[in-house]
């Protein structure tokens, strides 16, 4: 590690536990090990050896992160480390006295999801997932001063229903809409053949998109996220590895993303077992891919490296099976083709979808 | 309105013009409205007189326009009072004088607001799309567009009380060109309304008259959007927050999981966005404290201000 890495953002998965069972989740399929979660103080830890490192972020996420009774506890603690405080929810289980508490602890934001235009859509994406809940959960953000984004992942199912999504969202006044594609990676890439969506339905939604960013201008913030399947250039993953984020799972791995600990092979470091700092500059997993040492042909070369680093190394390892891959999403990847095949698949031969499985919530 | 096409009576008709226009004159803009409530400072009362002025010379000229199109001796005799009341009998009187003495007392030059090089492209825009439009419009029509007029006197007696309250530091005679106003704008007003009144005779001649005093009342609110734009004071959001960084020991602002590290003068940038003073003195203000041309901060003050809105971290000016 050199002076490169410096962390600004903490994403601390409090739980893999979710009401929700999202078919384009990115969280893992299944858990190699699944340990105990940490515990308040742990995570509290956590938190005090983040900021030394230079993190100002924190991102409490999941999982759900409401179904984490000590949440209030850990708002409060990262709060008073000066930190900027943001909560990633599906807004279900908030309800205003939970969120008038969290407000107090000092919590700064709050990005909810919505997964479609009405429940009936929610339904068939995330088995469960009332809007009802979710816009009783966004006038409650708005009504205590925090700030509100609303972050949508876009799919086959729900992006023709963009223009609909955009003025629900618009409705609850945030002052950022995020728009995402799918990630194709966990369950997401279990159902991609039926997430994945058309060149002609990604085009829409990027027209969309761009003229509600300017309508909205000022007001709003919009960001869009293509899917990299369409654009042909690899997602600057994370800002490159282990390189602006920690992301800390559940039980307490280290990891550079959500999704590392499912790259066959790596062994993560566990803040069980050491500091925050010390594995951050030790931690041979996320040294592994730092800097561009470790990339091949045609990364190494490439006048991009630094600006994409290859991409995202989970794709590279799922779709080739070698993290050091450039990533397929890239048109310059001899493993491109896996991509166009993706994009190809006919409609007639999609899989009908599989929702993440509940076992998973202990 | 009924679907009929019958013409209205002449009491159907002045009640048609007032409540269209009535119901979208300025006199609510926010910017008239800080105005008349005392929240404007010296620089707003500035950049409005200023660009007022603008507005100001182009009457004579629709004026002008408007005598051009009538064959009728005595309403030329009668509406060419209008030119002289703006331009006045002799060099140094009329309307356009007083407002130059107006723009004098608010510490504008008298050869900066003749040559409009202080006027704002929307608010040239707005006043040229009024002569444009009486240009093009049957003298019916754009006799109707100016009777904005017949609301006129109540908004100045309102202005003349606020601005002896409020404003006093322009001195007594400043409110003089609003005085002459009162009068004259209530004898142009009834004249024209009566012309208006007399000369619609078809219920299409009289929906023209209704839209072109509209279309009317679109641009006098278009130059209020105009300067009110110019003299946004921008403020930082709520959300946002600017601290040191630890690490870097530069300034860092942060806001919903995201921030920007930021180099010096974005810095002084950010930290001048307090809703206190607007995006000119903040290019002076960073101008005299490095010694540097304002032609050289502005670009910069306009791309970090640019930066901070397409992200929604200026707080949506005041209404």
């Amino acid at each position: 590690m050199n002076g490169a890495e410096r962390p600004y953002t903490l994403v601390a998965e409090l739980t893999y536990r979710c009401p929700l069972r999202c078919a384009y989740c990115s969280n893992p399929t299944r858990l190699a090990r699944r340990l105990p979660e940490l515990a308040t103080g742990e995570w509290q830890r956590v938190f005090g050896e983040a900021s030394a490192l230079g993190v100002v972020q924190l991102n409490l996420t999941g999982g759900e992160p409401l179904l984490r009774r000590d949440l209030e506890a850990l708002v409060s603690s990262a709060a008073g480390l000066g930190l900027y405080v943001n909560l990633i929810t599906s807004g279900v289980p908030l309800a205003l006295d939970r969120a008038v508490q969290l407000a107090r602890a000092g919590l700064d934001s709050v990005q909810i999801s919505l997964q479609d235009v009405d429940s009936e859509g929610a339904r068939r994406i995330a088995a469960s997932a009332p809007l009802d809940q979710k816009l009783i959960a966004a006038r409650a953000v708005k009504e205590l001063g925090l700030a509100l984004t609303v972050n949508v992942v876009l799919h086959r199912v729900n992006i023709d229903r963009l223009p609909e999504l955009l003025e629900l969202a618009v409705g609850l006044e945030p002052e950022r809409i995020e728009l995402a594609n799918a990630q194709y990676l966990g369950w997401a890439l279990l159902n991609q053949s039926s997430l994945l969506p058309s060149r002609e339905q990604v085009e829409t939604a990027r027209v969309l998109a761009a003229a509600a960013r300017e309508h909205l201008r000022g007001r709003i913030e919009v960001s869009y996220v293509a899917p990299d399947y369409h654009t042909g250039a690899p997602r600057p993953c994370m800002g490159g590895w282990a390189r602006r984020h920690i992301v800390v799972s559940p039980d307490g791995l280290v990891l550079p993303c959500h999704a590392a600990h499912t790259i066959a092979g790596m062994h993560f470091d566990s803040v069980r077992d050491a500091s925050l700092a010390s594995i951050w500059r030790e931690s041979e997993a996320l040294n592994a891919f730092r800097g561009e040492g470790w990339m091949l042909d045609p990364c190494r070369s490439c006048e991009r490296r630094m600006l994409d680093f290859g991409g995202c190394r989970c794709q590279s390892f799922h779709l080739t099976g070698d993290p050091r891959a450039a990533d397929p999403a890239c048109r310059l990847s001899p493993h491109h083709d896996r991509i166009a095949a993706a994009r190809a698949v006919p409609s007639g031969s999609r899989r009908p979808l599989q929702l993440r499985t509940p076992s998973m919530s202990r | 309105m009924s679907g009929t096409d019958a013409p209205r009576s002449r009491s159907e008709l002045e009640h048609w013009l007032k409540t269209e226009s009535a119901a979208r004159y300025h006199d609510t803009h926010p910017f008239h409205v800080a105005m008349h409530e005392g929240r404007l400072g010296r620089r707003e009362i500035g950049v409005w007189i200023a660009n007022r002025y603008y507005y100001q010379t182009r009457i004579p000229i629709k004026d002008a326009l408007i005598l051009a199109k009538s064959e009728d001796p005595a309403f030329r005799r009668s509406w060419a009072r209008r030119l002289r009341d703006q331009d006045g009998e002799r060099a140094g009187s009329g309307g356009l004088e007083l407002w130059l003495r107006l723009g004098e007392a608010a510490g504008l030059e008298r050869e900066a607001m003749i040559s409009h090089a202080l006027v704002l492209p929307d608010v040239r825009r707005a006043c040229d799309a009024y002569v444009e439009l009486v240009r093009d419009a049957a003298l019916v029509e754009a006799v109707a567009a100016s009777l904005t007029e017949t609301l006129a006197p109540e908004l100045m007696r309102q202005r003349i009380q606020a601005w002896q309250e409020h404003y006093a530091w322009l001195g007594a005679d400043s409110v003089a060109y609003f005085r002459t106003r009162i009068t004259n704008a209530e004898r142009d007003g009834r004249e024209a309304l009566e012309f208006v009144l007399t000369n619609a005779r078809t219920f299409e001649q009289q929906a023209a008259c209704v839209r072109a005093l509209v279309r009317k009342t679109e641009i006098l609110w278009q130059l209020l959007d105009a300067v009110e734009r110019a003299c946004d004071r921008p403020q930082l959001a709520r959300r946002a927050r600017l601290l040191s960084d630890p690490m870097s020991g530069k300034r860092l602002l942060l806001y919903p999981e995201n921030g920007l590290l930021l180099n010096g003068t974005a810095a002084e940038i950010v930290e001048l966005c307090t809703g206190e003073i607007d995006v000119d003195q903040i290019v002076s203000l960073l101008s005299s404290r490095h010694a540097v041309e304002r032609s050289v901060v502005e670009p910069g003050v306009r791309r970090m201000l640019d930066a901070l809105r397409s992200r929604a971290l200026l707080e949506v000016p005041r209404t």
